[in-house]
């Protein structure tokens, strides 16, 4: 082939090229169109392996055309690649139908606390704020720390079979996370603030709103100069904090051996707001949880001077509390174990469409 | 209990304006809790009492009768459906013309094709709901035409939670929430009526004799013989009031008693005066038996205490008194008995025999002993009204081997008002204390409180009582919240508080395990299931249900059976429990926190993944909140359980410490919970939280980036399937060049391109220097020595 011949094959190829070039959409096949050509094997390529069998003097200016045809063809190749390149820039840019950003995301299977956990979590955090430490105690205790040192006295109907679960070794199971009121004044001495959240039990007869089995947070603040109205601002500030909502509390004399005075405290009923329904059985107010003022013997038991130190203790029942939060109607899922009850539908399960309960 | 209104007006002066409803919810506030308000409105108009001349059966018609009535001048013929109808006897009539809510209007009609000229109506009509369809008898003190005043019968009744005043034996009567009512009112208590039997000279009368053995049982005994007593009825305000406080009328005598309970508290019991002369009050021998005036013949213990006449047993003291005993149509002599006994013997023989009585509730309250005197003077002052003969028969005899102490309680008027965190003075706290019954003397300061008899008896001894009072009274609504003010402190953390939050958020919110609580006793059904008996943990000694007396000493049974029920809603899930496991001796140390996880997903052979899983899940968590890694030593098989894998079981041990278990549920376990379970894998783990208290995350554990480049490689090991990976890690670690930085474990493989027999074990081995960066010839050296080195521990490597 002379140069002549040459020539006219390179100004094909560098037609078939940009016929090649501009069916291109992507940097792939733009990549496999520039080997087609400028590649060691490619149409351009090969011809550069063909210099040598020309005659030396026409090897210099058949050398420039291939080059010049080289290079005229990458630069069609970087034309393209701009085109391609910001055709993808735009692509990525563009609307697209097929992609709906609202769906849900994948996710690994979610964990989930007890719903008596979470409140449980929640009235720590609350105390926490406060500067309250957080306790813990047995649950198989002693007659001592669970009635006497509560100024329980031995014939007090509490002792009885049908409210205790006495063990034969002589324990019991704690009726109440009071017994750890007495263990904590031991630990620590006064002035102490401190909470107990934990599991109790009584010898009951289940249903739909009795378990043998439940949660309580116990709550013991222990100072020189403790009095009621402290005690009602605590435990509004706990009740609206974690009920996340105002409400009317009140309070009204109610009898425990361990408090002196001893006080029920109500709240206006969270189904009626307090005009009257079923669940508050016409009152108005839900009975919610026992407090009071520690009563000297109690202190004394604990190794508290009660002519220098008073305080308030409650006892707030995390079950219940957990239920009226959660909508749980029986108290006897809570300690089914069974998930359905205690996990959200959409928390196990994935997002819930309709729920008709 | 049920307070009428109509009858704390007797005591107090309640004005009409005064809402009941409000005057309930200040009851709540400073008394006792009212559970609910209703008003009886029974609308009657034009009720008189009727003689009953005849009656006779209608016939065909067995439940009614044809009844001739002498309405005074003038006679009228009814049917009536009352059950009992005596020829003689008064009784309610509502003639043509009358009405009641419940009955409406009633005109003269025709009953059974028999002319009735208006009717005797049920005693609900007139708000006596307990006689149901009973006619209402009137005393004999009425004449045939008497109008029966209409207002008695409307009345508004509040019911009072009786638990809330089970420390409060004076609030168990009516006269107790009058004085109540009263200082919630501001107005006076009026005296409580009684007759003063010394005017009526029964000094001059014999005694009636009492021996009372057991004076810490029986603190007091009070008796009266009276004569001149009859069968009849009561007044009809007093049937009406019974009736409204639930009490269902039945014969004056009766409904006197029954009436002074509720009035005051005090339960009292009449015996057939003919039959006893003497009292002797003592403890009943093992094994006696008694018939009681319902007619049960009970069994005795040697601590109930009983009331004897002439050696022979009358009443079971305080709960119930005797069939022989017992007042009868013919009586016209009683000996009233007002005693005194100790609570707790009450409660203990009370549960003893299963037997609980209006009287025995009350005397479990600890009662005023000076009541039984008052209860005395109070009946006789009703009866002599109802019973024209009344004579008394005996003196007042009064035994009282055990007398109440006075209480007086000093307490600090400044300390009393910083402890309400109210203001309230002196004045206003001796008002309080004297409107409810307390004697006040202030003295250099301090206020003497006197404590009044029927506060005294267990309710009321030291200073925390008397600000109750006085702050009930204030009304803890009117004290203004107000946040404590208090010395900073700093307390040290509960460990077992950190380990439990920090498991359950590591777990439960990052590793996908929900939470679940179960019961801290086994199910001996379920053990069955599980082939499992369990080694001796502490027993109850009255469980929940029969085979639940056995405390758990591990959580896997629990978990297992959640996991078996939520088998049947999910292919897939991981439970966690953090709960507390028992051993034996009565020792509160003798019990511990547990992690217990579980992972379970439909699918046989999933076994070794799941277990690989719950490892990782594991490392995660301690990595996360114990600040080191685990290692895992194989366990031989524990046969104490039947969860735990022959094979498939590590310990898992945390710096150094061994804390728990994981393992696999074998197949023959899965096998004997249930068939289906074989098509599923199940891995487990078990960890000791209370050998976690002392794990301190190390903070001085990051390394610093190299300052020279180190090198990467990784070299597989064939090494026999049968030689632990903890053996080949020991072995690797004898390895010791000062270029060696770290090896770590990559992954472990079994399969193609590796021979039967064996397994690949890959590690990841960094070589470097502090000093500086490695040659070519240097990294050489080291490779060809590590290499040289798996050699010499007669491993292979995989090429």
């Amino acid at each position: 082939m002379d140069v002549g011949e040459l020539q006219i094959t390179l100004d094909k190829l560098y037609n078939d090229a940009q016929c090649d070039l501009a069916a291109t959409n992507s940097l792939d096949e733009l990549r496999s169109v520039r080997s087609k050509y400028l590649g060691k094997t490619g149409s351009v390529g090969s011809l550069m392996g063909t210099i040598k069998d020309y005659p030396p003097q026409q090897r210099g200016e058949v050398g420039k055309t291939l080059n010049s045809a080289n290079k005229a063809i990458q630069e069609l190749v970087n034309e393209h690649t701009e085109r391609i390149g910001s055709a993808e820039v735009a692509a990525d840019a563009a609307t697209s139908t097929a992609f709906d950003p609202t769906l849900p995301g994948e996710r690994s299977r979610l964990g989930s606390v007890h719903p008596v956990t979470a409140v449980q979590w929640e009235v720590e955090a609350v105390f926490e704020r406060l500067g309250f430490t957080i306790e813990a105690g047995p649950e198989m205790e002693s007659d001592y720390y669970n009635f006497e040192a509560l100024n329980i006295p031995q014939m007090h109907p509490a002792r009885d079979l049908q409210d205790t679960f006495w063990l034969k070794n002589g324990m019991l199971l704690r009726t109440q996370t009071s017994p750890v009121q007495i263990r904590a004044m031991e630990k620590f001495g006064a002035p102490l603030r401190c909470i107990v959240p934990g599991r109790c039990f009584r010898y009951e007869t289940i249903d739909a709103s009795h378990e043998n089995t439940f949660h309580q947070v116990e709550g013991l603040m222990i100072d020189r100069n403790v009095s009621i109205a402290n005690l009602i601002a605590v435990m509004k500030l706990l009740l609206n904090e974690v009920l996340q909502r105002e409400f009317e509390i009140r309070l009204r004399p109610g009898y425990f051996p361990f408090v002196e005075p001893g006080f029920e405290l109500d709240i206006a009923c969270l189904i009626c707001n307090g005009k009257g329904c079923a669940t508050c059985k016409r009152t108005g107010w839900l009975e919610l949880l026992p407090c009071g003022m520690v009563h000297p013997n109690v202190l004394n038991a604990g190794g508290v001077d009660a002519n220098e130190y008073g305080g308030f203790a409650f006892g707030l029942g995390l079950t219940r509390l957990a239920m009226m939060k959660f909508g749980i109607r029986d108290i006897r899922v809570v300690n089914s174990g069974d998930l359905r009850n205690l996990v959200h539908p959409e928390r196990w399960a994935g997002p819930v469409i309709v729920d008709k309960g | 209990m049920l307070i009428s209104v109509n009858w704390l007006r007797d005591y107090v002066d309640i004005p009409d304006s005064v809402d009941v409803r409000a005057l309930a919810e200040r009851l709540t506030i400073t008394t006792a809790e009212v559970e609910g308000v209703e008003q009886i409105k029974t609308d009657a108009k034009g009720l008189i009492a009727a003689r009953i001349v005849s009656v006779d059966p209608v016939e065909g018609k067995p439940n009614l009768k044809k009844v001739e009535l002498d309405l005074g001048g003038k006679s009228a013929n009814v049917v009536s459906a009352a059950p009992v109808l005596r020829v003689d006897e008064l009784v309610v009539f509502a003639p043509p013309g009358a009405s009641t809510a419940e009955t409406g209007k009633i005109e003269s009609t025709t009953v059974a094709d028999l002319p009735s000229e208006g009717m005797i109506p049920p005693g609900s009509a007139i708000g006596i709901p307990a006689s149901d369809k009973d006619a209402i008898f009137c005393p004999p003190s009425m004449k045939p035409g008497d109008a029966i005043d209409a207002d008695m019968l409307e009345d508004w009744v509040i019911e009072i939670d009786n638990k809330s005043i089970t420390h409060r034996p004076d609030l168990w009567g009516h006269y107790g929430i009058a004085r109540e009512v009263a200082a919630i009112l501001g107005k006076p208590l009026k005296p409580y009526p009684v007759t003063n039997l010394e005017r009526l000279g029964d000094k001059k009368l014999p005694e009636v004799p009492i021996t009372i053995d057991d004076a810490d049982r029986s603190p007091r005994y009070s008796a009266l013989k009276m004569t001149g007593v009859r069968a009849q009825a009561a007044p009809l305000w007093m049937q009406t009031r019974l009736g409204h406080v639930g009490l269902r009328p039945i014969d004056c005598l009766v409904d006197l008693t029954n009436y002074i309970m509720a009035d005051l508290g005090q339960p009292m019991h009449a015996f057939d005066g003919s039959k006893i002369d003497c009292i002797e009050v003592g403890l009943a021998n093992d094994g006696d038996t008694f018939t009681t005036l319902d007619g049960v013949e009970r069994k005795l213990s040697n601590e109930a205490l009983m009331i004897q006449s002439d050696r022979k047993s009358v009443a079971l003291a305080g709960i119930m008194g005797g069939l022989e005993s017992e007042v009868a149509e013919e009586t016209q002599t009683i000996l009233l008995e007002s005693a005194n006994f100790e609570a707790s013997g009450i409660r203990k023989t009370c549960a003893a025999l299963g037997l609980r009585t209006d009287a025995s509730a009350r005397f479990e309250k600890s009662l005023d002993p000076n009541n039984t005197v008052l209860s005395i003077q109070r009946f006789v002052h009703l009866a002599s009204a109802e019973f024209p003969e009344l004579q008394m028969a005996s003196r007042l005899s009064d035994a009282y081997p055990k007398k109440l102490a006075d209480i007086s309680v000093q307490v600090d008027p400044q300390h009393v008002a910083k402890t309400m965190g109210h203001p309230v003075d002196e004045n206003q706290m001796t008002d309080i204390l004297t409107a409810i019954g307390f004697g006040v003397e202030s003295k250099k300061g301090k206020l003497h409180v006197s404590v009044p008899s029927y506060r005294a008896t267990k309710d009321i001894s030291i200073a925390a009582d008397i600000l109750e009072e006085i702050a009930r009274n204030v009304g803890y609504d009117n004290i203004t919240p107000q946040l404590p003010e208090v010395q900073v402190r700093h307390f040290a953390a509960n460990p077992q508080h950190i380990v439990e939050r920090n498991a359950l958020r590591a777990f439960c919110m990052g590793l996908g395990y929900s939470e679940v609580h179960l019961y801290i006793w086994y199910d001996e059904d379920w053990l069955k299931r599980l082939n499992f008996k369990p080694a001796a943990g502490p027993v109850l000694v009255n469980p929940a249900a029969a085979g639940q007396e056995q405390l758990r000493c591990s959580l896997m049974p629990g978990l297992l059976l959640a996991a078996d029920r939520n088998r049947f809603h999910a292919e897939a899930f991981k439970l966690c429990e953090v709960g507390t496991v028992f051993k034996k001796g009565p020792d509160s140390k003798n019990q511990s926190r547990h992690l217990g996880l579980i992972s379970a997903k439909r699918g046989k052979g999933g076994d070794d993944g799941l277990f690989a899983a719950i490892k990782g899940d594991l490392e995660s968590w301690a990595w996360q909140t114990l600040g080191c890694g685990l290692n895992y030593e194989h366990a031989s098989k524990d046969s104490t359980n039947p969860w735990t894998h022959e094979n498939k079981t590590a310990n898992v041990v945390a710096n150094g410490i061994t804390i728990g278990t994981v393992s696999v549920c074998p197949l023959a376990l899965r096998k004997n919970i249930d068939e289906h379970l074989s098509a599923w894998s199940i891995a487990w783990a078990e960890i000791n939280l209370d050998l976690l208290h002392d794990f301190k995350v190390d903070s001085k554990s990051l390394r610093r980036v190299p300052e020279y480049p180190e090198v990467e490689m990784d070299f597989s090991l064939l090494i026999d399937a049968g030689s632990p990976y903890a053996t080949v890690n020991e072995n690797l670690a004898r390895f010791d060049d000062p270029l060696l930085r770290r090896v770590t474990y990559v992954g472990a493989y079994e399969g193609k391109s590796v021979p039967t027999g064996k397994r690949s074990l890959t590690y990841r081995v960094l070589f470097g220097s502090p000093e500086r960066t490695l040659a070519e010839e240097d990294v050489n050296a080291v490779k060809a020595s590590f290499e040289k080195h798996i050699g010499g521990c007669g491993y292979e490597l995989r090429r």
